[in-house]
């Protein structure tokens, strides 16, 4: 039997090519999205770890966490005599003041915005750190930089260039030097900036105070003993962790960004490989039809039927394998694709040299060959179930009739589906809108061949007017709801994804806009930069407050916090002067209560954790861990959405809290007759030293808010287009091996006068008929899994949800022309079978 | 293009008054090297019209590939096949398409219609394809004729394999086509359902004149037309006219005992 499986799969080689490719497409991804990611966290991890690589002991303040989102935190200052403190402990052989922050940099006056921080630092050589001079010296004096080659080589800038650095103070720095970090050229999505330590200091506005010391332990000393003896003498107030554990974190607080990318990655992978799925149980169903005459005459032979099920899973057995295998191959080399195309879409990956995993290879093994295998577990099945007097009969065997229990089935589905969705998203519960939503794919799943005909028939309507060839076309698509439906369904489900992204986004996009309504501000000074990669110097708002035109103005900052272990993210404001920038509307407590104290949270967050005002509630803090505030009030949701967090704290909370001294937004509130493009002239030139404040209007607040959904949405359907690749793959196999299995009533129709171009125009208009359908499928599909995700996620608020209906209507005609590209390749085969053989094809 | 009268003309013995088609000096082979097979070997025939001819000869004798020469489904490596006045092997694939289209029909053995379409719809296929509507008086004298007044709308799977062959018929016959090919139209049918598609094919020609050229290796079948054409290893060895059972098969014994067969 296995002579038999490896003769049949080889000689339907053809037939199988393109499942093999949709298998290998399918892991390719996973494995290119894997290799990525972890080449990205061990570039990273080297990097860090080679930066601090001579450090022992690193000392800082304490701190409740260590980064959040991304970003380390920032910490308190340690007094410069505490170096001389731990220089003097026994065992401490060499020590180094340490200033750093997060810094702005601007060349020849264009701020220079890398999508990570831009990290300003104090400079040492060997054996403290892994900087290597690649050209120049060592920053010297007070107005002198050593800048990373790799920024360097981006923004131009030479030796004796003159740079601009901003952190709460600004300086124009001479470049001396040129530096490497460990092997690379700089650090991903980062630029590194390093001065002497005064100038740091100066720049960071920390005066005499340092941010770390790092220590290097004497040769004969125990680094963990000394770290054991320094913390008891240095006390709570300070944190001793060895250097390697303070740049893990650093690599940690950056690979967050990747991570999220793996998840995004590994979900669309797995998108892919469902879609892949279908087209692989398509082919191995009409495979088998098309055999049902030769494994109808192994069991007249003798073969059980359970030997048929083997010899077919064995061969999809083979296909798996091998197509994984080939697949992994490809998505070792995809991973470069892929970092370009996150790349494009403003998210830089760290190069270098690729990781390639036993686990990668595994994964990506063992998910292509399970896959194919229980994909062709369904159309075995059925093969295994030919009757051996199949093989007497002449006839072909006649399309399989869609069954009544297959309807009652499926609509039962749907309707369990639709309630399940309805139910969940009124009570807002999330798992529950992805339990009907699982549920509603399957109901699909099983409708489709019922389904799959009347569309065809509705939707192919137009056809008609091509005269036979369509009608053809429809009738053929009609005639096999079984195999319409699956090669359609394909392609539904990556079109219901995008219409799914695209909804959620556009819909995201208004919900933010709605949140700014409740901003009454005529204008807002914002860090051009995200918050926490630096905001504005209190200087900005001060300067900005003291202007004639301005009437009142109110400052924010952000801040992170942990929730129970979760990083959450909150706003401080100062409840006095926020009113006059913004309506925040209470629904119980009041806002001017944060002066003395405590939290004001959403109305959601106090329904679902059951809080109201006289609560406490626990929340950790960088710089004084976990703290008991008491909720003084709530807000309504629209409130929460303007202040862009559900958790509002007031400015001097949140100073006892953080260490952080900068501003997110200042709002400005202009006065009566105050001409705006005016007053827009006298902000930018009062703040003109502040290359990152950045002045904007209520329209162009917006519109910043909406540009970040837009890339991370635009990336996601980038990466959705493989999926349709796939599905149409699909649509290309299908109808290639239908034509295979019409060959006689080509030659037929042919004989009978039918052109080649009435041939063409036949099969093209199948392919465009069947990419209509999963349109038409997948769109309603994805508005409905969108309905309801957003239903779900406002819970108790009112639902916006925004149809981008261009944006749609592009996707469907996109979809049908693909349709069209995709049945080219058969349609010219049909077109270039030879009469005669054709009908002389048994 | 070579006229009809330009080339002289071995066997065609009777003077009819025209010749619908005509092959001259034939030659088709297939495959290559010490494989080739000359399947035509200096086939000469004409086809007279307003007849129903009858070719017969031995399995592999070439009788297919003389139908599908004539009916400009394939191509010949010389010689000359001439469609009223036209020279098929000057024309373009598409000519020749277009050609069968308005001018030929066809029957074969088996598979004969296509699936996704209605009785009714498979006999107007011819016509649909050219973009025409079929005359409905003779489509529905056609219907009447061929006894599938109460089928058209049904499918060929619902189709019995006589009714199939008939509709087949119809198809061929819709257009009015100069000539209908049918090569071993009753071979999988039974006696009976193949008796009377016989008859509609010898009516079709006994009423309105129609040309037919119908392969057949039955000497029963031979016998409903009008002269039977022979073939043998490629070539037209003998002719008959007014065949009946009897002597179509007196003809064959003839032929058969040499090769052996
Ligand atoms: N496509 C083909 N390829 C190779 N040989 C062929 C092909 N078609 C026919 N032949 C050969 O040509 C000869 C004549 O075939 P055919 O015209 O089909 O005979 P008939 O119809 O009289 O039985 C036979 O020997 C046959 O094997
Ligand atoms: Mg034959």
């Amino acid at each position: 039997m296995w002579r038999l499986t490896l003769s049949n799969a080889i000689a339907h080689r053809s037939r199988l090519a393109l499942t093999w490719v949709a298998v290998a497409l399918g892991v390719a991804f996973v494995v290119g999205g894997l290799v990525l990611t972890d080449t990205s966290s061990r570039v990273l991890d080297d990097q860090f770890r080679t930066a601090a690589a001579g450090v022992d002991l690193t000392i800082r303040s304490s701190a409740g966490f260590d980064s959040a989102m991304g970003v380390e935190v920032q910490r308190d200052p340690l007094p410069a005599t505490l170096t001389d403190r731990i220089a003097g402990t026994a065992g401490v052989a060499k020590v180094r003041a340490v200033a750093g922050g997060s810094a702005q940099l601007q060349v020849r006056g264009k701020t220079v915005t890398p999508k990570g921080p831009t990290l300003l630092g104090t400079w040492a050589g060997s054996p403290f750190t892994a900087y290597t001079l690649r050209a120049g010296h060592a920053p010297t004096g007070a107005d002198e930089v050593v800048l990373d080659v790799a920024t360097a080589k981006a923004e131009h800038v030479t030796l004796g260039d003159r740079i601009t650095v901003s952190a709460t103070a600004s300086r124009t720095l001479r470049v001396v030097g040129l530096t490497q970090i460990g092997d690379a050229d700089g650090l991903p999505n980062s630029n590194v900036l390093l001065t002497d330590l005064h100038t740091a200091q100066l720049l960071l506005g920390l005066g005499t105070g340092l941010t770390s010391i790092e220590a290097i332990a004497a040769d004969d000393v125990n680094v963990p003993d000394l770290r054991t003896r320094l913390a008891a003498t240095l006390g709570i107030t300070y944190a001793v962790t060895s250097g390697q554990d303070a740049a893990a974190a650093s690599a940690d607080a950056a690979k967050q960004s990747i991570s999220y990318l793996r998840i995004v990655l590994l979900a669309l992978a797995g998108a892919g490989l469902v879609v892949g799925a279908f087209l692989i149980a398509n082919t191995f169903g009409i495979v088998l039809t098309q055999r049902s005459r030769e494994l109808a005459l192994l069991r007249a032979a003798g073969a059980t039927g359970r030997q048929v099920l083997t010899s077919v899973l064995g061969e999809a057995l083979l296909v798996g394998l091998t197509g994984a295998a080939g697949g992994t191959a490809v998505g070792v080399g995809a991973a470069y694709g892929l970092r370009g195309l996150a790349k494009s879409a403003g998210l830089a990956l760290p190069g270098g040299a690729l990781t390639v995993t036993g686990r990668t290879l595994l994964v990506g093994l063992i998910a292509g060959t399970l896959l194919t295998v229980l994909a062709a577990v369904g159309p075995a099945r059925r093969a295994a179930r030919v009757a051996p007097v199949q093989a007497m009969r002449a006839s072909d065997p006649a399309p399989a009739t869609t069954k009544r229990g297959r309807l009652i089935t499926g609509l039962v589905l749907f309707a369990i589906a639709v309630a399940l969705m309805v139910v969940a998203a009124t009570t807002g519960s999330m798992p529950g809108v992805g339990a009907a939503a699982a549920l509603l794919l399957g109901a699909v799943v099983v409708l489709g061949p019922v389904l799959a005909p009347r569309l065809a028939r509705s939707v192919g309507r137009p056809l008609n007017r091509l005269g036979v060839p369509g009608q053809l076309a429809r009738e053929a698509t009609v005639r096999n709801p079984r195999r319409t439906a699956s090669t359609a369904m394909a392609l539904a489900l990556a079109l219901a994804l995008i219409t799914f992204v695209a909804v959620i986004g556009s819909s995201v996009k208004a919900i933010a806009a709605a949140g700014g309504e409740a901003i009454t501000a005529d204008l807002m000074v914002q860090s051009s930069r995200e918050e926490m990669l630096g905001g504005l110097s209190p200087e900005v708002g001060q300067r900005v407050a003291n202007l004639p035109q301005v009437a009142d103005t109110s400052t924010t900052r952000y801040g992170h916090w942990l929730d129970q272990g979760t990083t959450s993210a909150l706003t401080a404001v100062d409840p006095n002067t926020l009113p006059k920038v913004a309506k925040v509307t209470m629904t119980d407590g009041t806002l001017t209560a944060l002066q003395d104290g405590g939290v004001v949270i959403a109305d959601s967050v106090a329904k679902e954790r059951g809080l109201a005002v006289g609560d406490t509630l626990a929340m950790t803090f960088p710089r004084d861990g976990q703290q008991q505030l008491r909720v003084v009030g709530v807000m309504d949701d629209r409130s929460a959405q303007a202040m862009s967090t559900n958790y509002v704290l007031s400015l001097g909370t949140y100073a006892t809290h953080y260490s952080e001294n900068v501003d997110a937004t200042v709002y400005v509130a202009l006065k009566d007759g105050v001409d705006g493009k005016q007053a827009r002239v006298a902000l930018r030139a009062a703040v003109a030293d502040f290359p990152n404040a950045a002045i904007r209007d209520q329209g162009e607040a917006a519109a910043g808010r909406a540009a970040a959904t837009e890339q991370v949405i635009s990336l996601i359907t980038v990466l959705l287009g493989f999926a349709v690749l796939i599905a149409l793959l699909g649509i290309t196999n299908t109808l290639a091996l239908s034509i295979v299995e019409r060959t006689r009533e080509i030659g037929l129709l042919r004989a009978v006068g039918m052109t080649r171009a009435q041939l063409r125009r036949m099969v093209g208009a199948e392919a465009v008929l069947v990419a209509a359908i999963a349109a038409v499928a997948g769109v309603a599909l994805g508005l409905v899994l969108a309905a309801g995700t957003l239903a779900g996620l406002a819970a108790d608020n009112p639902v916006v949800i925004r149809v981008p209906a261009v944006q749609l209507i592009a996707v469907v005609a996109t979809a049908v022309l693909a349709g069209l590209a995709a049945g080219l390749v058969p349609a010219r085969r049909a077109a270039k079978l030879d009469v005669l053989t054709a009908i002389a094809t048994q | 293009m070579t006229t009809l009268h330009a080339t002289s003309f071995k066997h065609a013995s009777a003077p009819f008054p025209t010749i619908a088609a005509r092959a001259i000096d034939v030659v088709k082979t297939y495959g290559r090297d010490e494989a080739t097979v000359r399947a035509l070997d200096g086939a000469n025939v004409a086809i007279p019209a307003g007849r129903f001819t009858a070719v017969m000869g031995p399995s592999g004798s070439g009788k297919s590939t003389l139908v599908h020469a004539l009916a400009g489904l394939d191509r010949i490596d010389s010689g000359q096949v001439l469609l009223g006045g036209t020279d098929l092997s000057a024309l373009s694939e598409r000519d020749r398409t277009l050609l069968r289209r308005d001018r030929l029909g066809f029957v074969f053995q088996s598979f004969n219609l296509v699936p996704a379409l209605t009785a009714a719809e498979n006999i107007a296929l011819p016509l649909t394809l050219a973009g025409k509507k079929p005359d409905p008086a003779w489509q529905a004298e056609l219907v009447a004729m061929l006894g599938l007044g109460a089928r058209l709308n049904h499918r060929p799977a619902q189709l019995s394999g006589g009714q199939q062959q008939r509709v087949a018929v119809g198809r061929a016959l819709i257009a009015r086509p100069d000539i209908v090919f049918a090569d071993e139209p009753t071979g999988n049918l039974d006696s009976r359902s193949g008796a009377a598609l016989l008859r509609f094919l010898r009516d079709a020609t006994r009423s309105y004149g129609q040309t037919i050229v119908m392969v057949t290796h039955d000497p029963v079948a031979a016998s409903y037309a009008d002269q039977v054409v022979f073939l043998a290893d490629g070539r037209v060895v003998d002719e008959l006219a007014n065949p009946t059972p009897e002597t179509v098969l007196a003809r064959t014994a003839h032929l058969d005992t040499p090769d052996g067969k």
